[in-house]
């Protein structure tokens, strides 16, 4: 039975090369890793007589003139992976997906259609160039004489039954591929190439390098008997729909979305799965366009986006909004032990799931989205639900002409759980309702605070909120913990701090201070009287500070680009009252506190006030109860 | 006014970051009058701070925080000397009884050791917090209570800090409280960890290296903010205005920590003397027999110089001290143990006729003043040079027996971070991979030399890093503040201290890593600093290679060997010596002491003696070393700075070369004592004071108007005092060296094969590698024979190799072979010898696949052909062996395909129970041969080529006995126009030239202005070649890293010394990895 093997040389290149052909003519080489530890880790002829090494640095190879230099994409990998595997099931039904840059062909019955096996080879070799992609082609009579050839010959090569051995002969028996153990073996016996390893005498061989060398000895010899492994159709759930009409309104579209969705759900349903991800991809008709009742914005060209409604794994990556500021404002690789690895130039950024790409067609608009879910579901109508709940949230910037909807297969949830679990929620109401909380305040401002391990004042992340999970571990912070009223630290010495809970304002108030002379200086809790303030501005009024105790220094992530350096200060504060109409709503709730125990037109309360000390900057950070 | 009385420096390991002396410094710069160091149960860094507080003039109060059973630590600060002593054995005992950087103590022998202590309530990590934390207020209350019961009321302080915390604070509330509730005084302190604001970001990296995490996982356990450093009196009168009496206290109880370390109590111990005697008088008669045996009895010269010595030794009270030292080297005599004492000590003809030194003092006319003068009020040092190893271990184990536990301890040795150190570490703690880690550290190295581009900036900017990256910058940074800062405690490899009665009085002690030693928390400096009396037992592996030469003399050539009895003026030394011909040879085999010796061109003892000194960095920077070879060429005139100075200096001819010389120059220009003139060395030495040298030049000037030297004069003889004392070399030290090197050469001229074999079996020492070595010896006529498993033992031996002798290489240059299973091969191939591999595996199954194919990659298992060749190899069942005739050519890959199926476990269905022996060892012993249980099959494989021998060679021993690696290209060579290295010495100065070989030393010494200087091998010997700056900048990757190396350039041929001037410089490719070479770089 003959087989085809199709290889693609210095595969990584070749898939750059692939999506920017106009590189062919060029020196190119392939950069990867993380800042600042990038390395050459490909490269082309060209780029090899200029002097371009494997394993040079960024900058090293950046000082040679005339050379482009590309990144690695994993996109471009799979693309022309996929494209490979498209090429040979366009000749073959059976084949063997054996390695990203081969691909073994199953030829039975093929040699009459193609006329021939040479030909075959020869159509294989310039589809593959017509692909982008440059291939070495061999035909043998099993795969593994096949892939051998394909890897070992350039252009197309056909082994006759009877001269496998004589012509695989030639080739270095690093070609098969051995154990590290072996292949060092080999090189001490000085068995160097296919012909001198088919020529040791097979008993003593199996004697000495045991099954795994004999098999090696097969190969070499061009007798491997190993069956193909046919690729089996992958567990793919998509269905898709081209509109006559572009769609422009919420309720029509809901419509065609419940019948994907019960189209996905009936197959999942059919194999016992469900699904944890959903990714809608819309094809737009260009142009700016009322949709869903609101003018539409042009977005960009392409509108991608990822929802973490429920994807609590995600955040973590991306790290904890500065919570002091309020909300996710971009700013969450700033918080300390969750650096984005990329930023930190260490390890490669983790792989996001969501798969943001550009269409070649620059003509057309793309909407994507994926919807994440934490557990696996299959009900079509609470999808919906969660689907509307986002397109409400985010709009398409033009009628859809295309929708796209693919589901990652999942196994199904456990129906039931432990006895003694306490009564939760049903997950998916619960899902439904964090989406529309997340609707009202944002995806990233719902879950569960989680403190940071950090000296930096009120650190926290929040994490995803699941009432299933055990509850949150019980933190042993310090300082942060003060707000949430849990230390470890103060628990210890609970008789010697009072309990005081702190009323925490997100984003911080600006505020201005005057500070107190020394001399005059009367507060009785001040140690450090230099700086003590002596008034302090915020919400509109003047207060007067009647105590003062501080300040409580901090700082940290001097190593980082976002260190903190911050003195704070409590402080009880004497202040007018300011009308309503006076005052904005922060400092209405702001004041509200010490305003109750207002007893006339003056209120006091304890605050606390920080001072960034980079900056110089004033702000209140909280008051107390 | 404040004092800061709770201070860590980074001799708490990774719990300061700033040395001793920086804190020091720093306390003075903002006028703190006194510091107390704490350091984390050691007084490890106590002598460093206190000289350098005696410098900065400030007060340096004693302490240690120690760590209780409970977890937290006690900060204890020394009051009295009995105080002192008592934290001594507090820490001895808690140390001694736990691992290393373990141990911990109970309140009770807290109690015991109290007397003499103050103790503070201490920070978060003392014990009021502790207790606070534990029971509140009535806790806290209760532990101080505790506190002054067992320290006495006045000696409790409840201590407050202020870094600006919240929880802090109130615990400082509560102490408050405590402390007025028992009427006791409050005192600030700030709990110092760095002596600046900035060095919190080092102690931040130091507690990510404790806690084994990375800065960015360490989350609190980093410090809160940048408070712990030492802050000035007003500073800290601010942060405690609330509380000024916790500032007043602070002088005041100061004033009360009246020990300091000037107050030792430190007494050297007696030496036991038979009744009736007297230390002296033992001493003098011990001394006059040895004088007797050395000089004979009438010379007068001796004896009066013998006498002026003995009388001085009783003055200072010495005695003791050269018994104790006499015994050692007795016991070593005893033992058969070489032992020579080194360095000053050698002027001493004391320590001659005692049989300490071998240099004869009076002889040599060596001035005893070097060694001991009246006016310096130190303790003499004597070195003990024995052979590395075993031997030394011995004398070493013996002054423990001899003094005690208690009594001797080795000295420590502050193991600090350095270049690489400190970037493994600082990257480690940036979140570095392991890749990206051996990247940067790689880029740490040590040239001796630097050139001002020669920076790590630049070293990352050419290895392709980003130096603006925010994290190698900050990596860079910190790399540069952790230089110097202490890692941990190691243990000194020779320095010895003992003490009269308990040394743990005097300095705490703790287990070495090493069973059986206890080391003292101190190291060497630090002894000598704080007036401790120390031996240097100090291995030296040429000792090591001497004695083992003489045994093998003995027990092969039947001859013995008496080192003190060598003709002193052998014709083949000297002749040997003059043609540089000295690879191997201690002291004057490195390329330097090459390129002079056919200058100097030795003909007696005393050439060697200052070719040991000249080849210097104090005769180099001096610009000593021409002169005196042009002198002693007769190419310059030999003057004196001044007529007087001629007695002094004529043997020299003229050129100061010696400490001893300066010292009597001294003497007789300016009329100095001796004690004065060693105190004129010292001022110019190593630890340089301007003030002191200024002082002391005046009084030499001054001295030498009264002697009536002219101005003239005057400006020499001070320029050559203060260019050379910083390094001169001792006359008495490197007469010492210079014994040993010409024993060393003596024993190669005259017995190479063993001077070899021993050579070979006590690396890593000396200059050269094994490859070298072997190379040398064979250019020298000599067969060294390869490792084989049928004929090696583990150590390299000798063999009869018709009439000469051969070496046989061991089996410890097979890589990777360890000793037990080799020691096994040798027992049991001396029962029988093996008849084949698999006998050879079965007999010895402890050796592993790996070790079974080492050796038969370099061939030491191709015995299978000689016992083809002999006619006793038993057939199996009397069958003829059908391998036989196919075993006559036996070769590597044959061993290689045997030993490939020997070691593959045959699985359980072919290991038969009921056969396998119940004990292997035994029945094979019992048995008669047994044939292999598998017959050998006829090996497929081809035999290896040339090539791959030598790859295979190199690869598993690191050498080839074999034809070296350039012979196998040599005609490609010719072809290229290389010369070889041997024809060097018969081309003309001037000529241009190529060479090839193999590198075998890379050196860029400090002296040498950034030249560089390589040792080329070829098959015929060894060239050398000199590289500009320039062209070394240009080819610095391929002359660093490729083994081999074509060089163009031009000969310099001038008195005899050859060497090639490096124009330009191409890596070659070789088959062979080459051996490794011995950089400096």
């Amino acid at each position: 039975m003959p087989f085809a093997c199709i290889h693609v040389l210095n595969f990584i290149l070749q898939s750059a090369l692939r999506i920017e052909p106009g590189l062919r003519a060029q020196a190119a080489g392939i950069l990867d890793g993380n800042p600042p530890f990038v390395t050459v880790i490909a490269r082309n002829k060209k780029a090899g007589s200029l002097g371009l090494q494997i394993g040079m640095t960024k900058s090293q190879a950046e000082q040679i003139q005339g050379l482009q230099l590309r990144r690695r994409s994993i996109e471009h990998e799979t693309a022309a992976h996929a494209a490979l595997v498209d090429l040979a099931l366009s000749f073959s039904p059976r084949i063997e997906e054996t390695a990203a840059d081969t691909i073994i062909l199953d030829l039975a019955g093929l040699a009459q259609l193609f006329g021939g096996f040479e030909k075959l080879a020869q159509r294989l070799g310039r589809r593959a160039k017509k692909f982008g992609l440059s291939a070495q082609v061999a035909v043998g009579s099993n795969p593994e004489a096949a892939q051998l050839a394909a890897r070992g010959f350039a252009g197309v090569t056909v082994l006759a039954a009877d001269e496998e051995m004589e012509r695989l002969g030639s080739l270095p028996v690093i070609a098969l591929n051995p154990s590290f153990e072996i292949r060092e073996t080999l090189e001490r016996w000085g068995v160097r190439t296919c012909r001198a390893l088919a020529a040791l005498p097979v008993a003593q061989l199996s004697e000495r390098l045991g099954q795994e060398g004999v098999r090696l000895q097969e190969l070499a010899r061009g007798a491997s008997g190993r069956a193909l492994i046919p690729t089996i159709a992958a567990m793919e759930f998509e269905e898709a729909m081209e509109l006559d009409t572009a769609v422009s309104e919420l309720e029509p579209l809901s419509f065609l979305l419940g019948r994907l969705l019960d189209q996905l759900c009936g197959r999942l349903s059919a194999r016992a799965l469900a699904t944890n991800e959903i990714r809608l991809r819309m094809e737009l008709e260009p142009g700016e366009e009322e949709i869903f009742g609101i003018a539409g914005k042009r977005q960009n060209r392409v509108y991608s986006q990822s929802s973490t409604t429920a994807d609590s794994s995600s955040r973590r990556e991306s790290g904890a909004p500065r919570n002091d500021n309020g909300g996710d404002r971009g700013d969450a690789n700033r918080q300390s032990g969750t650096r984005h690895p990329e930023r930190a130039g260490l390890r490669p950024a983790p792989t996001n799931a969501e798969v943001n790409r550009a269409e070649p067609d620059a003509t057309v608009l793309i909407y994507e989205h994926v919807l994440r879910l934490p557990l696996a579901m299959r009900d079509s109508k609470a999808l919906l639900r969660l689907w509307r709940l986002h397109l409400e949230a985010h709009p398409p910037a033009s009628p859809i002409v295309k929708i796209t909807m693919t589901a990652e297969p999942a196994k199904v949830r456990f129906a039931q759980s432990g006895l003694f679990v306490p009564l939760s929620p049903d997950p998916e109401k619960l899902e439904i309702t964090m989406a529309r909380t997340g609707h009202s305040v944002g995806a990233a401002n719902i879950g569960s605070p989680e403190l940071l391990d950090t000296h930096r004042p009120l650190s926290f992340r929040v994490g995803r909120f699941n009432p299933l999970e055990a509850s949150l571990p019980a933190n042993d912070s310090g300082e942060s913990s003060v707000s949430s009223g849990v230390s470890l630290r103060i628990a210890e010495s609970a008789s010697l701090l009072p309990a005081t809970a702190l009323r925490v304002f997100r984003p911080a108030m600006p505020a201005k201070v005057e500070a107190r002379d020394n001399s005059r200086d009367t507060t009785h809790e001040t140690m450090n009287k230099v700086h003590a303030p002596a008034r302090v501005y915020f919400g509109g009024v003047w207060g007067d500070v009647m105590a003062a105790s501080g300040p409580w220094r901090s700082s940290g992530d001097w190593w980082t680009e976002d260190p903190w350096n911050q003195d704070e200060w409590d402080l009880e504060i004497e202040f007018p009252v300011p009308a309503a109409k006076e005052t904005n709503a922060f400092s209405r709730t702001a004041f509200s506190h010490a305003a109750q125990k207002a007893e006339s037109t003056r209120a006091r309360g304890v605050y606390r006030i920080v001072r960034e000390r980079a900056s110089g900057e004033w702000f209140v950070r909280g008051v107390y109860d | 006014m404040y004092v800061e009385l709770h201070a860590r420096s980074a001799f708490s390991f990774l719990e300061g970051a700033s040395l001793p002396e920086t804190l020091a410094g720093r306390a003075a710069e903002i006028e703190l009058p006194a510091v107390a160091l704490l350091d984390r149960d050691g007084l490890y860094g106590a002598p460093r701070f206190h000289h350098a507080a005696v410098k900065n003039k400030i007060r340096a109060h004693i302490g240690v925080e120690v760590t209780s059973a409970g977890g937290f630590r006690y900060p204890l600060l020394v009051k009295t000397r009995a105080g002192y002593q008592n934290l001594c054995r507090l820490i001895t005992r808690m140390k001694l009884r736990a691992a290393k950087n373990e141990g911990c103590i109970s309140a009770k022998e807290m109690a015991e050791h109290a007397a003499g202590l103050v103790c503070l309530t201490g920070g978060e990590e003392g014990p009021l917090a502790h207790a606070l934390g534990q029971g509140g207020i009535a806790g806290g209350t209760e532990c101080v209570r505790e506190l002054s019961a067992i320290f006495g009321r006045e000696n409790v302080y409840v201590e407050l800090q202020r870094h600006l915390h919240r929880d802090e604070e109130a615990r400082n509330q509560a102490a408050v409280e405590i402390a007025r509730k028992l009427r006791l005084p409050l005192l600030a302190t700030n709990g110092v960890s760095h002596a600046t604001r900035i060095e919190r970001q080092v102690l931040d990296v130091f507690t990510s290296i404790r806690n084994h995490v990375a800065l960015e996982a360490a989350g609190r356990l980093l410090a809160r903010n940048s408070e712990r450093q030492l802050k000035p009196s007003q500073r800290m009168a601010r942060l405690f205005a609330d509380l000024p009496e916790a500032i007043a206290h602070t002088p005041e109880l100061s004033s009360r920590l009246e020990f300091t370390l000037e107050d030792l109590g430190y007494e050297f111990p007696k030496y036991p003397v038979p009744d009736g005697e007297t230390q002296d008088s033992f001493l003098c008669q011990r001394t006059m027999e040895g004088m007797i045996s050395r000089y004979g009895a009438n010379d007068e010269k001796a004896q009066r110089q013998v006498e002026r010595e003995l009388v001085l030794i009783e003055r200072l009270e010495l005695a003791g001290y050269f018994l104790i030292v006499w015994d050692i080297v007795r016991f070593c005599r005893e033992k058969n143990i070489l032992v020579q004492g080194r360095g000053s000590a050698a002027n001493s003809a004391v320590c001659y006729s005692l049989g300490i030194t071998a240099v004869d003092p009076v002889g040599m006319d060596l001035l005893f003043e070097r060694f001991l003068s009246e006016e310096r009020h130190e303790w003499p040092d004597i070195d003990l040079d024995l052979p590395s190893g075993d031997q030394r271990e011995r004398a070493i184990q013996y002054v423990y027996e001899r003094y005690g536990k208690l009594g001797a301890a080795m000295t420590a040795n502050v193991i600090t971070y350095r270049g690489r150190s400190a970037a493994r570490e600082a990257g480690k703690a940036l979140s570095f991979d392991s890749e990206t880690l051996d990247k940067l550290t790689s880029l740490v190295n040590a040239w001796e030399y630097k050139d001002d581009d020669d920076t790590l900036v630049r070293h990352f900017q050419d290895s392709g890093f980003d130096v603006g990256h925010p994290r190698i910058k900050k990596f860079l940074e910190l790399c540069i503040r952790m230089q110097d800062l202490p890692r941990h405690l190691g243990q000194h490899s020779g320095g010895m201290v003992v003490c009269k009665g308990q040394l743990d009085s005097v300095v705490p002690l703790e287990p070495a890593t090493m069973p059986g030693r206890v080391v003292v928390q101190w190291d060497k400096e630090d002894c000598a600093d704080m007036g401790i009396v120390k031996v240097d037992l100090l291995g030296l592996g040429m000792m090591a290679v001497l004695e083992e030469t003489i045994e093998i003399i003995h027990d092969h050539y039947r001859e013995d060997v008496d080192l003190a009895r060598l003709p002193a003026d052998d014709a083949l030394v000297y002749e040997t010596l003059q043609r540089a011909d000295t690879v191997g040879m201690f002291q004057i085999e490195s390329r330097a002491q090459m390129s002079c010796l056919p200058r100097l061109k030795p003909v007696k003892f005393y050439d060697i003696v200052v070719q040991v000194a000249i080849i210097r960095p104090g005769p180099i920077v001096g610009k000593m070393v021409h002169p005196y070879l042009k002198r002693r060429a007769g190419r310059e005139p030999v003057e004196y700075p001044h007529l007087s100075l001629e007695p002094v200096l004529a043997r020299t001819l003229g050129v100061p070369l010696f400490q001893e010389q300066l010292l009597r120059m001294a003497m007789i220009a300016a009329g100095f004592s001796g004690g004065e003139a060693e105190e004129l060395r010292r001022a110019f030495g190593f630890k340089r004071s301007e003030a002191r040298m200024k002082e002391i030049e005046k009084k030499l000037r001054a001295g030498m108007i009264r002697t009536g030297i002219s101005v003239e004069s005057q400006e020499m003889i001070v320029k050559s005092i203060t260019s050379f004392a910083l390094y001169g070399f001792p006359e008495s030290h490197a007469a010492s060296f210079a014994l040993l090197a010409y024993a060393s050469a003596y024993l190669k001229c005259h017995y190479l094969a063993a001077f070899t074999a021993a050579m070979l079996n006590n690396q890593p020492m000396g200059f050269y590698s094994p490859a070298t070595l072997v190379k040398d010896a064979q250019r020298h006529g000599l067969r060294v024979k390869p490792i084989d498993v049928a004929q090696s033992d583990w150590k390299c031996t000798l063999e009869r190799d018709r009439e000469n002798w051969a070496v046989r290489l061991g089996l410890r240059y097979a890589k990777g072979l360890r000793e037990e299973p080799a020691q096994a091969i040798v027992a049991e191939r001396s029962i029988r010898a093996f008849a084949s591999i698999e006998e050879l595996k079965q007999r010895v199954p402890s050796l592993q696949k790996t070790e079974l194919i080492t050796l038969a990659e370099i061939g030491a298992m191709n015995f299978f052909m000689r016992h083809a060749t002999q006619p006793a190899i038993p057939e199996a069942n009397g069958v003829a062996d059908p391998g036989a005739k196919k075993r006559q050519r036996f070769h590597r890959r044959d061993a290689l395909w045997q030993v490939e199926r020997v070691a593959r476990p045959a699985g359980p269905l072919l290991d038969d129970p009921q056969e396998a022996p119940v004990n292997e060892e035994e029945i094979s012993r019992s048995l008669p041969f047994v044939p292999p249980l598998l017959p050998p099959d006829t090996s497929p494989l081809s035999p290896m080529t040339d090539a791959e021998r030598l790859v295979a060679d190199f690869r598993g021993t690191g050498m080839t006995v074999g034809p070296h690696p350039m012979s196998y290209c040599r005609s490609a060579m010719t072809t290229l126009g290389v010369r070889r290295a041997n024809e060097l010495e018969h081309l003309p100065d001037g000529i241009r030239l190529r060479i090839a070989g193999a590198i075998i030393a890379r050196q860029r010494p400090g002296t040498a202005k950034g030249f560089v200087f390589l040792s080329v091998e070829d098959e015929t010997g060894i060239a050398n070649a000199i590289i500009s700056p320039d062209v070394f900048a240009e080819n610095r990757v391929t002359i660093v890293s490729h083994p081999f190396l074509l060089i163009d350039g031009r000969l310099q041929h001038q008195d005899n010394v050859i060497s090639v001037k490096v124009d330009s410089v191409e890596a070659l490719s070789m088959p062979a990895a080459a051996a490794t070479s011995h950089d400096f770089h």
